[in-house]
C-alpha cells in the first residue's frame, strides 16, 4: 500500500486516533490554558443568533450564572468559535485530501425529524452535563474530573438504549 | 442466491451498521448484500463487524466518497 494509501486516504485505527487526540489536548491545554470543548461554541452560536434577533440571553439566569467567556470575548468572537471552526477546517482537508469529499443530501422527512428531534435532546443534554462527548468526557477524564468517569458510563448506557430503540422502534 | 441491496446513503453511524445487521438475519446461507454507503466510518464498522462474523466481505469505492460494500451470509 503507498504512502498516500496509508496516511491520507484509509481511516487511521482507533487508538492511532485516540493517542494523537490525547497528545494534542494536552498542547492545547498548555498552550491555552483550557481543554478541548465543542459544544460550549454551539451555545454561544445561538445566543449570538438571539441576539441578532433582539434578545438578550446574557440576562438569563442560566447565562449569568455560567460563563465560560473570559473578559473581553462575546458570543461570537471567543475561544470556543475558533476550535470549532479549527475542527470543520481540518475535517475538510482531511476529507479535501483523501478524495472524499461530498455534498450529503437530507435523505427524507423521516431523517430531518429524527435529526432535529436528537439534537434538540443532544442540545439540551449537553447544557446540563455542561459539555458533550468531547467536553464532558474526553476532557473532563484527563483533568481527573469524576463526571468524566460519570459521563461515560451514561453514555455507554445511552448509547445501547439508543440501539436497541434505532434496531426495533425506527429503521 | 439472492442478492438484496440497501441504500444507506446520506446516513450515519451507526444505521447503515444496523440496517446491514437487520437485513442479513432475514437472509438465508449463500445470499449476498450490497450496501451502499458515503460514510467512511460505516465502510470500517461494517468490515470490522462482518469480519468478526466470520462473513466473506469486500468494498469498493465507486465514486470520490461513495463506496458499495459487499457481504456473504456464509453461515
Amino acid at each position: 500500500m503507498s504512502l498516500y494509501n496509508r496516511i491520507i486516504k484509509k481511516p487511521w485505527p482507533y487508538w492511532v486516533g485516540g493517542i494523537l487526540l490525547g497528545i494534542f489536548n494536552v498542547i492545547l491545554l498548555t498552550t491555552t490554558g483550557q481543554s478541548w470543548t465543542i459544544t460550549t461554541g454551539f451555545l454561544y452560536f445561538g445566543a449570538h443568533i438571539l441576539n441578532i434577533f433582539g434578545l438578550q440571553p446574557s440576562d438569563w439566569y442560566y447565562f449569568r450564572q455560567n460563563t465560560w467567556l473570559l473578559p473581553g470575548e462575546t458570543f461570537i468572537r471567543n475561544y470556543y468559535t475558533v476550535l470549532n471552526l479549527a475542527v470543520i477546517l481540518g475535517s475538510l482537508i482531511a476529507v479535501l485530501w483523501a478524495s472524499e469529499f461530498k455534498w450529503k443530501k437530507i435523505k427524507n422527512k423521516k431523517q430531518l425529524f429524527f435529526g432535529f428531534l436528537g439534537g434538540i435532546l443532544m442540545g439540551y443534554g449537553t447544557r446540563l452535563s455542561f459539555g458533550c462527548n468531547i467536553g464532558a468526557y474526553f476532557s473532563a477524564i484527563p483533568s481527573f474530573s469524576l463526571h468524566g468517569w460519570v459521563t461515560a458510563v451514561f453514555m455507554l448506557v445511552g448509547a445501547w438504549i439508543g440501539c436497541k430503540v434505532l434496531l426495533k422502534y425506527i429503521l | 442466491m439472492a442478492e438484496v441491496r440497501i441504500d444507506c446513503m446520506y446516513e450515519t453511524c451507526p444505521i447503515p451498521l444496523l440496517k446491514a445487521l437487520k437485513q442479513l438475519e432475514k437472509m438465508n446461507i449463500g445470499d449476498i448484500l450490497i450496501l451502499e454507503t458515503d460514510h467512511s466510518c460505516a465502510v470500517t464498522n461494517i468490515i470490522e463487524w462482518a469480519k468478526k462474523q466470520q462473513y466473506n466481505v469486500d468494498y469498493t469505492e465507486l465514486n470520490e466518497g461513495e463506496w458499495e460494500i459487499y457481504i456473504e451470509k456464509v453461515k
